[in-house]
């Protein structure tokens, strides 16, 4: 069987990759600066700069999306990484899944 | 649970890694290792009292050069509309799309990128000549409007805007000089030229040991038909319209089963034989191309 690789589906495929991981990231970061801002360590004034620098990544982000046409593609990827930890961390913590996935 | 979840049970708990190691070799230590790791959010950190010298001299740093890192406007000179935006650098190197901020102002049009601060673009109003919004396939395959800036120096720019139809029409308003702001397209043959059929296509290469099927992707344009292998660097068959005689459906079995062969007779190149999956609408649109109606994508 031939396998066509085309230059700009793969383009695309690592492209979509790159902001799936960016967006993990993101969220991350996103969760993070929440603590902190109720950790209450920071002024108002770096508040309100947390704030807007994060939502401009958000913004920025969703722009390169739009810009490539990758929107889809990443919220894909993205449905199918979180598919995939569920999976896993429900197989580690519930043991029993083993033994029922050992007598099917 | 996501993934996001659990890098967020991650950072939150707060991860240790110690490690030490020796190797050896007939019992004798030659290579230590000792490694110390840890990663959690920075709430956590704080907690166990680490970092919190460097977090809070970075913070006092931040606090001292508080400078925004805004576009500083001329005097007298007054911003009109900024958006996100981009664009596109086309050296000999990259062809890359830029992310930043379109500032437009009563004089220059600029794109800016804030942290790490850089001027991606800049015109002078004075100096534009025209502004033209062209549609673009993107790497995702959906179309997307770029707006196409002219200056007076024959350079120019493609932009990318959040909302390319106001900042058109705010250009073409706050210009001094006249514009133009709908022209003919650029005469380059780029992709925005509307394709009549597109799609992957086989072609039998002649080759010194005989005759090769590869397979490939065909782009067939009012100016003729390109075939172009993606292991290939540039096309390996480029059919001027003008140089089709004739097309027809072959008998010969293809790569892609009965029925999906079919020939093209050229004045230069003798008969081409192709095969695709849908071999009719390739015969209809060869043998008519200038007739035949565009993709909508186009």
């Amino acid at each position: 069987m031939a396998i066509t690789v085309d230059e700009k589906s793969l383009k695309h495929g690592v492209l979509s990759l790159v902001v799936t991981l960016v967006e993990v990231i993101q969220e991350a970061l996103e969760r993070q600066a929440v603590r902190r801002m109720e950790g209450g360590d920071l002024t108002v004034e770096e508040l309100e700069r947390l704030g807007d620098a994060l939502l401009e990544l958000d913004e920025a982000i969703e722009e390169i999306k739009a810009d490539h046409g990758i929107t889809e593609s990443v919220a894909d990827l993205h449905r199918g990484l979180d598919e995939v930890v569920d999976d896993v961390v429900d197989k580690l913590v519930n043991p029993a899944r083993w033994a029922e996935e050992a007598r099917r | 649970m996501t993934l996001d979840d659990l890098v967020e049970v991650l950072l939150n708990k707060g991860a240790v890694l110690h490690l030490d190691l020796i190797v050896a070799v007939a019992d004798i230590p030659l290579i230590g290792v000792s490694l110390r790791a840890a990663v959690a959010g920075m709430e956590t950190m704080l907690e166990y009292g680490m970092l919190r010298q460097w977090d809070a001299d970075t913070r006092a740093w931040a606090m001292r050069s508080a400078a925004r890192h805004e576009l500083e406007l001329r005097a007298g000179e007054e911003s009109v509309v900024r958006m996100y935006g981009g664009h596109l650098l086309d050296d000999d190197f990259h062809t890359t799309w830029r992310p930043g901020t379109v500032h437009l102002t009563d004089r220059r049009l600029v794109v800016l990128r804030r942290d790490p601060r850089e001027v991606l673009w800049e015109a002078e109003l004075s100096a534009v000549r025209a502004v033209r919004l062209e549609s673009e396939r993107t790497v995702g395959g959906e179309s997307r409007t770029r707006v196409r800036v002219e200056t007076a120096d024959g350079a120019g720019a493609l932009l990318s805007a959040a909302d390319p139809e106001r900042l058109r029409d705010l250009l073409v308003r706050t210009c001094p000089g006249p514009l133009t702001s709908d022209g003919p397209r650029s005469p380059l043959p780029g992709p925005d030229e509307r394709a009549l059929v597109e799609g992957h296509l086989w072609y039998r290469e002649p080759r010194r040991d005989g005759p090769l099927w590869r397979g490939g992707n065909g782009r067939l344009t009012p100016a003729g038909l390109v075939w172009k292998s993606p292991l290939d660097a540039r096309p390996a068959l480029v059919l001027p319209a003008a140089d089709v005689t004739a097309v027809r459906p072959g008998a010969e079995r293809g790569p892609g089963g009965e029925g999906t062969v079919f020939t093209v007779e050229t004045g230069s190149r003798g008969t081409v034989t192709l095969a695709a999956d849908e071999p009719r609408r390739w015969v209809e649109a060869l043998g008519s191309p200038r007739d035949a109606p565009a993709l909508p994508s186009a």
